[in-house]
């Protein structure tokens, strides 16, 4: 009888210890660094082809940024489609984040803002909503595949503002 | 063949920079504390830079050195390829911190390269020449030197005749082995510069060093200030052959100062070129 209580108590030991670990590690980092997790606000049809644990880099199969009609047709659509913002020192970098799937639709956007000296700041929503709606009516991403598996991966867009308006877009 | 060495030294340099700090050295030199930070950082080996065994390896190092540059800058790799440049430069701004001498270059290229931070870039890569006595040597990739960087840099916030005059005498200093993209860009600024025969005589330098669609492309445009209208048509068709064999300016991670796309190439012809064959 002893020899079971024991063996209980180590066991449960071990699997006291297994848990923290697995919770400490899920509270400090996802599985990828900047991994994006599907929430309320995202279209809900959206679909990733390989689920959210095989979503790639878009410079993993090292073609870089890759959209039909090259960069150029993205800076035009930014170019036609954004109008400056009049409100005062709004100047800095946004980054709007995405997945691109493996049917090249896009979905899951995620936004972060920083002043010139990479401190976060908040830009007029005047910029931001457009960036956002102009990036959410780019369909022309080009499906990568690696290994000749079509895959998931995450695309983004920076945006330097100056005075208000779009600067350089990158990567 | 001379593409062939510097791609080798692009190799090499690359190697050298992702390379892990000789924990040896730490050891020898009686710092036991980064002996053993350094130690624990070599369990990076093998895990990719955005996973998480790779970012908690490195915490552990920094909880046993938290002066330990290498492991902040290792960590910050991750957020710099996705964009995150708030987190990035946290952890860059210690690397930079605790091993400036190391990490200032890394830094402005960085600046450079992904967020277009020219100044930040100018002030690191000048700072990091205030503190060394030897070359600065080259980007992480291995594209540029440092000073051509700081050049380019330059060059982008409108200070053109002092970016040529550093890639004059960059390319002019001693024992310097020519980048693969110097002769194009100082070619580019001569052209804005209205210095048309030294432009040409530098992209003619370039196509030796490295043949691009883009190279052709800018020739094209000197030889239309010339009013060479032969050399301009065949350049420009060069430039549009080379672009659509992908023969081309690239970089995997985001683009090249001076790039220009097939449809820079298309227009020009829709432009002046069908307009000068029409007459």
């Amino acid at each position: 009888m002893n020899k079971i209580i024991i063996l209980s108590l180590i066991l449960s030991l071990f699997w006291n210890c297994q848990s923290q670990e697995n919770i400490s590690i899920k509270k400090e980092y996802p599985r990828w660094i900047g991994d994006i997790k599907k929430n309320n606000s995202d279209n809900p049809n959206f679909e990733l082809c390989n689920g959210e644990n095989n979503v790639k880099q878009y410079f993993n199969n090292s073609q870089g940024l890759e959209y039909y009609g090259g960069k150029t047709k993205i800076l035009k659509e930014f170019n036609n489609n954004f109008v400056p913002s009049t409100k005062q020192n709004q100047n800095g970098i946004i980054r709007i984040r995405f997945i691109v799937n493996c049917k090249g639709e896009i979905g899951m956007f995620r936004i972060i803002e920083a002043d010139n000296n990479y401190k976060e700041f908040k830009f007029d929503n005047k910029i931001t909503n457009q960036l956002l709606k102009i990036t959410k009516t780019l369909n022309d991403w080009i499906p990568k595949e690696i290994r000749n598996k079509e895959i998931d991966y995450y695309q983004y867009l920076i945006f330097k503002i100056t005075n208000g308006n779009i600067n350089e877009i990158l990567p | 063949m001379k593409y062939i060495i510097a791609l080798i030294v692009s190799l090499f340099v690359l190697i050298k920079m992702n390379a892990q700090p000789n924990c040896e050295a730490y050891k020898y030199n009686g710092d036991t504390l980064k002996y053993k930070a350094c130690k624990k950082a070599e369990e990076i080996k093998g895990h990719y830079q955005f996973s998480r065994i790779f970012q908690q390896k490195l915490d552990e190092a920094i909880k046993i050195d938290s002066t330990f540059a290498y492991a902040y800058r290792e960590k910050s790799v991750a957020y710099l390829k996705s964009g995150n440049f708030i987190t990035w430069k946290t952890l860059i701004d210690k690397a930079v911190k605790f091993d400036p001498k190391d990490n200032l270059g890394y830094r402005g290229w960085c600046r450079y390269q992904f967020f277009r931070d020219y100044k930040g870039a100018i002030k690191d890569i000048e700072k990091l020449d205030s503190l060394v006595a030897y070359d600065l040597g080259t980007s992480v990739n291995g594209d540029y030197h440092l000073n051509i960087a700081k050049a380019i840099c330059y060059k982008a916030i409108g200070q053109k005749q002092k970016a040529i005059k550093i890639i004059e005498n960059q390319l002019i200093s001693k024992d310097y082995y020519v980048g693969i993209f110097d002769y194009f860009h100082l070619g580019v600024w001569y052209l804005e510069d209205n210095q048309f025969k030294k432009s040409l005589k530098t992209f003619k330098k370039q196509l030796i060093e490295n043949d691009l669609a883009e190279v052709h492309y800018y020739m094209a445009l000197t030889y239309k200030k010339l009013k060479d209208f032969s050399n301009y048509k065949k350049q420009l068709e060069i430039a549009k052959t080379m672009y659509i064999e992908n023969k081309v300016l690239f970089d995997g991670y985001t683009h090249h100062f001076d790039k220009i796309y097939l449809k820079d190439i298309e227009d020009e012809i829709k432009t002046t070129y069908n307009k000068v064959y029409k007459q």
